[in-house]
């Protein structure tokens, strides 16, 4: 089949399935897909929506790795899907749900988990003191910006979460993406609630459990570095731990 | 291809509306190239365990007087001894390594006022300090220095 992009090669998709209503456990489907060289797995994806089988299940919306949705196991490793080119693959490509997250249909996962770990570090400026309109803007420099800068470029696809090696063992663990954005705060100069999201990330949710594979980092497609972020939020959530005695907390 | 994850991964405080499938990891998981890597990294402990038991033996070694020091030191030229050894300093070398690729960026952007050199700058000075302190064993091991 030719067009413009080239001459089409059929690939051969094996997909996971799972339909709650029927199925017990994920089982797979396989589909023959006539790709063209410059398509991304996502082209595939909805070629097999569009054209081949309209049951089948999964997110995606802006094709630019903007908004996170499309996050899937390709090959066994978590990519963007609108970002992973097919032609890096071979004949047969195995797509799944990230890993390590409940499956609500075929590749579409069960978010509510991950969301209540991001709730949980509480994600936003917490000021002692809020400052009045009148007062002005709260200023910022570009030196005091380029210290979280990198942590608030995530977008939440959970790639993370889906390559961490302690995420499938240790439930309770907050995780790389949850951990970076709670850091990302933390070192912002508007915030003072680092207190209190350290206690979050000495307490049950511990950021000790993480044993620095650096699998998040590997796997993150907006090079936030979690695994940096993790790894930082360690050292400060102890020497936070040890000032406290010396030091009276104004909050 | 996949195989099931503890049920309880990334699972929410109340269950959804939607009956879900339990976590999946890829069946090849552990075995991947980077995954293969950071267990090794974590399998040197094993070996450094056993350095640490010989190092006991050296104290006892000690202890028992100048007859069981030659004696030993007799037994570290046997191959198994040079073998793991050798496995001891590949180990050594592996975790150094990893390790100062790894620890520059854990360092926070700043501790109260203080911050930490550039990541090259820190490279350098890791590079340079396990450089440093392993000449200096060297040259008091074979006797060079201190005269």
């Amino acid at each position: 089949m030719a067009s413009d992009g080239g001459e089409s090669k059929l690939r051969t998709f094996v997909v996971t399935r799972f339909d709650p209503d029927k199925d017990q456990v994920p089982k797979t489907q396989s589909y023959q897909v006539p790709c063209r060289p410059d398509w991304k797995v996502l082209d595939a994806l909805n070629f097999i929506k569009d054209e081949i089988d309209p049951t089948l299940s999964h997110r995606w919306s802006c094709r630019m790795a903007v908004c996170g949705s499309c996050g899937m196991n390709v090959d066994g490793e978590p990519k963007l899907t609108c970002k992973t080119s097919l032609a890096d693959y071979g004949d047969t490509v195995e797509i799944a749900p990230l890993a390590n997250f409940p499956i609500i249909r075929d590749l579409v996962i069960e978010m509510d988990g991950f969301m209540e770990k991001f709730k949980a570090v509480k994600p936003w400026i917490i000021a002692a003191k809020e400052k009045a309109a009148e007062e002005g803007t709260y200023e910022q420099s570009p030196e005091q910006l380029a210290a979280f800068k990198q942590f608030s470029m995530c977008i939440n696809c959970m790639l993370c979460y889906a390559a961490c090696p302690v995420v499938s063992k240790e439930p309770d663990f907050l995780g790389p993406a949850a951990i970076a954005l709670g850091h990302r705060y933390n070192m912002d100069s508007r915030d003072e609630g680092a207190s209190e999201r350290n206690a979050v990330f000495r307490g049950d949710g511990t950021v000790f459990h993480c044993s620095y594979a650096n699998e998040c980092s590997e796997v993150c497609p907006k090079n936030v570095d979690p695994a940096a972020a993790v790894n930082q939020a360690k050292l400060n959530a102890v020497i936070d731990w040890a000032t406290s005695f010396v030091v009276k907390r104004s909050r | 291809m996949a195989r099931p994850a503890d049920p309880h991964a990334m699972q929410p405080s109340r269950p959804g509306r939607t009956r879900t499938a339990p976590p999946q990891v890829p069946d090849d998981f552990w075995t991947r190239p980077r995954m293969r890597t950071y267990l090794l990294f974590d399998a040197t402990g094993i070996v450094y365990l056993l350095v640490g038991l010989v190092a006991l033996r050296v104290a006892w070694a000690l202890r028992d007087g100048k007859a069981a020091w030659d004696a030993l030191l007799a037994s570290f030229a046997h191959p198994a001894y040079l073998a793991f050894h050798g496995l001891a300093l590949v180990c050594a070398l592996f975790v150094g390594v990893r390790f100062f690729r790894l620890f520059p960026k854990a360092q926070p952007a700043h501790i109260g006022p203080a911050k930490p050199p550039p990541r090259p700058v820190l490279h350098a000075m890791l590079y340079a300090a396990w450089i440093g302190i392993t000449l200096v064993l060297l040259a008091i091991l074979g006797g060079v220095w201190p005269k």
